[in-house]
């Protein structure tokens, strides 16, 4: 091993680098294209869902429940069809998402000291917004129960639960403060794989692959010559996003660096493994685009990044734990929301260690014998 | 959309091409500069010239595929900017580059450019076994183009662009990486076209084939330097061609250099060719000038000029600004 | 013009020529979608149900007991561990084997039989903040629930008046989706982002690929015009892209079920629209791109941010700031989400979604137009 020869590969990348102004362009606005959109677009919190009501009741009650809705954030009243008809048309073209149905005589039901049944009508057609907004219609609605109990004097006498309902870490609950920590360790993997694996078959391309092996270039020379400067680059990535999230979004970091640097440089051991695989069985450019494609999709999809692994069914949930990533995510997150430390991450942390070991030595075993041939 | 306008056949011996104040500029860098072009109809116009001579640009504004900066040119009477749709039909351009679909077969790549060049479907077949027979191509007919060799690829660009049976074929050097066997058959090729009463245009960096061209341009920085045909172009050499032979043709180049009456001397090989402008007989006064010199082995003998060396003289800057007078209008 | 229709057949003979020279390519137009839709609508759904709980009995009674049941009937609780102490709940937590703590103070049900306020602690895990909320909402909804049948049952032996008791009962109804099956919400999107990817990437290197190989300057020495030679490229992924619509549609019906409660003929004229669309955007880009990497570059950054992103695929674009959703507009994913939705899942007809069919009229007029322009003046320079 000759660090010489070492220097003298990471200015050759440095300086190719420098010559392609559209890449260097493109490392620098993907990953401000990424924090806004994963940021405003993926992390958003889905309020002012607009709604329609349908008041047949006409009452102090029917009104006081409307201002409920209106007054929780979550809903805008933007319509107030007469009947129930009118509602198709409105739901059909997607002008409101929600319908609340207030029956005739719901006043007099409730004094009579009955249940009111009233409807609610969320559009299905779109599973997030009616997932959610009929949890804050199911939250409202018992609100305004307890407010009615509350307001007589029978609830001072009778026994009651107060329940204290406390979030932990994430007390806004806000999704960008989860978002941004996975956003890094997906940057990471992003840049490496996609970058490097590109570079790498460029170089096979273009035929200097070759010429290096007629050099006396290590195999391993090549390799630490190679992946410097793409380490660096994903470092300085991360920092950016680091640095958007953190002075942009406002994300709270609770936790230990030591904790993120350790876990980020695990999962980069994983992520340089990938990259030199897909260089490894694409012999064009274009096809290593695809290679990448086909591990992105799904990594994207079942690591937990954007859609939680919570709500997968069960089935699918085993498989989320055969990608790097969601350990990566688990790691990061843990300690960016709840200042996990070491001994509380020790699972994931050791399951890195592992994808690192297995994924890493595999390219690196597999280059060496391509490179050997 | 127009339809394809029919032309009519040209006037035996008018000018198959004709350019004037040609000229094309990439960004600050001039490739084309003010140049004036007349290629006789039936001629085999040789474009000679060192790289980045202008040679590419020039037959790519005369296959209408590149826009002229300023000046004109016309291919047949027709202009290669306003009259596109009467040229195309009547040039094959064949590029410096290999540019057939790799993944395509032999023939399926010819089928291909013949369709689109509205050759009829039973004339394409006969045509197309003809072509690859008569260039030995008609085993590799269901190979993929990328698995030619770089000769049979050459041959593959030209049969394609033969298909249509053009008056007018614009080659940009349509031999260069090919080995000398196939080099000798293209031309062959190139000469029944000849005889056919084609119309050929190649540009080429390989002196020897500008004696197989019945006329030569000798192209540099965007200009004409010279032309004519290869005897008028042999004779624009002024003086006398000696061969100059020693121990050590180093010392001998440096010494006939300094000689007064000697216009150029260059190497070639371990021989050193001199160029005689002088009055009087060369090969006495050279002699006894590397004698003096104590140059051993020393022998002069005169020689008849060939392409190589009336190129170098011409290429050679310090001789060619004493006859660079930019020409105008051809023979 | 039938000149031009055999120039025309030969560019598309020799388009699929390519397709079947490269595997790989049919790769990335069959196999890929279809791998992408099984993973999406297995994997994805936006419900959240069975929260991971952990319950801190520490009153141990049978009211205690009755009332952790309501957390076990619930579905949107699932009681995975009982603890024992309040240090299991930070263990749960760090170890993510729960998100849910619900922990019960000794004297619980004391409290209660003397009438009094007995104390309970939900501890929520916000670091997932979409079951978090979820949880919240309904731990919530649950105790409310809860003490207003304490104060009826109470109410009621006391022999007192009801009218204070009276209850509203939400009913809730889902509309297009009844079972909320986030398959039936994200396939007929899925197949517009699909399409958009297929589309766009692969017509995005068509014609830089022509002027890499040098073949452009041979199109351009042969009488095809321009237009041909677009609708010759055009054709064939025409023709792909509506092989994916329909395996999309049929794997959709006969895996996951998906409803076309509208007519085939609106989805179909919509995907005709789109895919014009989507490859005038590619044929823009191979029109203007400088290289086979740039063009690749560009395709991904147009093609599938913004179709996977900015379409209301997955994510509510009326959600997201103002600004992006302008963003949103220049690209045509977002109509063609609309109209597949409306006709797949409410059944909607091209009369109900004019608007979205002429935006996509529009867009794919336009593109083309541009496309074709640009392209010609690049060739001629």
């Amino acid at each position: 091993m000759s660090g010489k020869r070492i220097r003298l590969l990471i200015w050759k990348e440095f300086t190719q680098l420098r010559r392609d102004p559209l890449l260097i362009r493109l490392l620098l606005v993907m990953p401000v294209a990424q924090l806004i959109l994963f940021g405003y677009v993926v992390a958003v919190d889905i309020r002012n869902l607009a709604t329609a009501v349908v008041d047949l009741d006409r009452t102090v009650t029917s009104r006081k429940l409307e201002a409920a809705f209106s007054g929780s954030g979550y809903f805008t009243i933007t319509q107030t069809p007469r009947t129930e008809d009118d509602l198709r048309p409105l739901l059909d073209r997607g002008t409101v998402k929600v319908a609340l149905v207030i029956p005739e005589g719901t006043q007099d039901r409730l004094t009579r000291g009955e249940t009111a049944p009233i409807g609610i009508i969320v559009d299905g057609s779109d599973s997030q917004i009616s997932a959610v907004g009929s949890g804050y219609a199911s939250q409202i609605v018992a609100q305004f129960n307890a407010d009615r109990r509350e307001a007589s004097g029978v609830a001072i006498e009778a026994p009651g639960i107060d329940a204290r309902v406390r979030v932990m870490f994430n007390p806004t609950l806000d999704p960008v403060n989860t978002m941004i920590p996975g956003l890094i360790a997906a940057i990471m993997m992003i840049s490496l794989m996609v970058i490097m694996s590109q570079a790498v078959v460029k170089e096979r391309e273009s035929g200097t692959l070759e010429q290096m092996f007629v050099t006396p270039i290590k195999a391993t020379e090549y390799l630490i010559g190679k992946l410097t400067p793409y380490a660096a680059l994903a470092t300085a990535q991360m920092l950016l996003v680091a640095a958007g999230g953190l002075f942009w979004f406002r994300v709270p970091f609770n936790g230990s660096v030591w904790v993120v640097l350790v876990g980020l440089t695990l999962f980069m051991f994983t992520c340089i493994g990938l990259g030199l695989l897909v260089s490894l069985v694409s012999r064009t450019r274009h096809q290593a685009q695809q290679a990448v494609m086909f591990i992105m999709i799904p990594t994207m999809v079942l690591s937990g990044f954007i859609f939680p692994i919570q709500s997968m069914p069960a089935i699918i949930q085993p498989l989320t734990n055969l990608i790097p990533l969601t350990f990566a995510l688990q790691v990061l997150r843990g300690a960016f929301v709840k200042g996990s430390d070491f001994a509380a991450l020790a699972v994931p942390m050791l399951a890195l260690v592992g994808f690192g070991v297995v994924i890493f030595g595999a390219s690196i075993v597999a280059t060496r014998r391509r490179i050997a041939e | 959309m127009p339809a394809l306008p029919t032309t009519p056949a040209p006037p035996p011996g008018a000018d198959a091409i004709r350019a004037r104040g040609l000229r094309r500029t990439f960004g600050d860098t001039v490739a084309v500069d003010g140049l004036d072009l007349d290629v006789p109809t039936g001629a085999v116009f040789g474009l000679l010239g060192p790289d980045g001579a202008g040679k590419s640009t020039l037959i790519r504004m005369l296959a209408t595929v590149l826009a002229p900066t300023a000046g004109e040119a016309t291919v047949f009477g027709h202009s290669v900017v306003t009259e596109r749709d009467a040229v195309t039909p009547r040039i094959g351009y064949m590029s410096q580059r290999f540019s057939m679909y790799p993944d395509l077969s032999v023939a399926e790549n010819m089928e291909f450019f013949a369709t689109i060049r509205g050759v009829g479907r039973a004339d394409r077949r006969t045509r197309a076994r003809q072509l690859l027979e008569g260039m030995g191509l008609d085993e590799f007919t269901t190979r993929q183009a990328q698995f030619l060799s770089g000769g049979m690829k050459q041959k593959l660009m030209l049969a394609t662009t033969l298909m249509h049976r053009p008056d007018l074929l614009l080659l940009d050097e349509p031999t260069t990486g090919v080995d000398p066997v196939s080099r000798r058959e293209f031309w062959r090729i190139l000469a029944g076209l000849h005889a056919d009463g084609r119309t050929v245009l190649v540009a080429t960096p390989y002196m020897d084939e500008a004696e197989r061209c019945t006329h030569i341009a000798f192209l540099d920085g965007g200009r004409i330097r010279q032309h004519g045909t290869p005897d008028e172009i042999k004779a624009k050499v002024p003086g006398r061609l000696l061969e100059v032979t020693a121990a050590d043709p180093r010392a001998a180049m440096a010494v006939v250099d300094g000689v007064a009456g000697v216009t150029s001397a260059h190497l070639l090989g371990d021989v050193v060719r001199v160029l005689w402008d002088g009055a009087g007989d060369p090969a006495p006064t050279l002699a006894s000038a590397l004698a003096a010199a104590g140059v051993r082995d020393v022998g002069v003998r005169p020689v008849a000029p060939d392409m190589e060396t009336v190129f170098a003289y011409l290429a050679d800057p310090s001789t060619r600004a004493a006859d660079a007078e930019p020409e105008v209008a051809a023979s | 013009m039938s000149g031009a229709l055999v120039r025309m057949g030969a560019i598309v003979r020799k388009e699929f020529r390519h397709l079947g020279r490269d595997p790989r390519m049919l790769l990335a137009v069959v196999i890929t979608p279809v791998i992408q839709l099984l993973l999406f609508a297995y994997a994805i759904s936006f419900d959240v149900e069975n929260v991971p709980t952990i319950v801190i009995d520490l009153d141990r009674t049978p009211t205690s007991r009755s009332y952790l049941e309501k957390y076990e009937a619930s579905p949107f609780f699932e009681v995975v561990e009982h603890g024992s102490t309040l240090a299991d709940v930070d263990d749960a937590f760090d170890h993510n084997t729960a998100r849910v703590a619900v922990v019960i103070s000794a004297g619980f049900a004391r409290t209660l039989d003397g009438g009094g306020q007995a104390q309970v602690a939900v501890l929520v895990d916000g670091s997932e903040p979409t079951a978090a909320k979820v949880a919240q909402t309904y731990s919530v909804a649950l105790n409310q629930l809860y003490t207003q049948q304490l104060t009826r049952a109470w109410a009621d032996a006391q022999g007192l008046d009801l009218s204070s008791l009276g209850m509203l009962e939400p009913r809730v109804r889902t509309w297009y989706n009844p079972e909320r099956r986030s398959s039936d919400f994200l396939i007929p999107g899925l197949m517009v982002v699909i399409i958009a990817i297929v589309t766009v990437q692969q017509t995005a290197v068509t014609l830089v690929r022509e002027r890499d190989l040098g073949t452009q300057e041979q199109l351009e020495v042969s009488p095809m015009r321009r237009i041909e030679l677009m609708v010759g490229k055009l054709l064939p992924w025409t023709l792909i892209a509506f092989l994916d619509v329909v395996m999309i549609t049929l794997l959709g019906r006969a895996l996951f079920g998906i409803p076309l409660r509208g007519q085939p003929v609106a989805l179909a004229l919509g995907a005709a629209l789109f895919v014009f669309a989507s490859l005038g955007m590619g044929l823009l880009i191979s029109a203007i791109a400088p290289s086979m990497d740039t063009a690749n570059i560009i395709a991904l950054l147009i093609a599938f941010l913004p179709s996977f992103l900015l379409s209301g695929f997955a994510f509510d674009l009326a959600q997201v700031p103002i600004v992006l959703q302008w963003l949103a507009y220049a690209f045509p994913a977002q109509y063609m989400v609309t109209i597949s939705r409306a006709v797949f899942l409410k059944g909607a007809g091209v009369a109900d979604l004019w608007p979205e069919f002429a935006a996509l009229a529009a867009y794919a007029a336009v593109m083309l137009g541009i496309s074709s322009l640009l392209y010609g003046r690049r060739s001629s320079r």
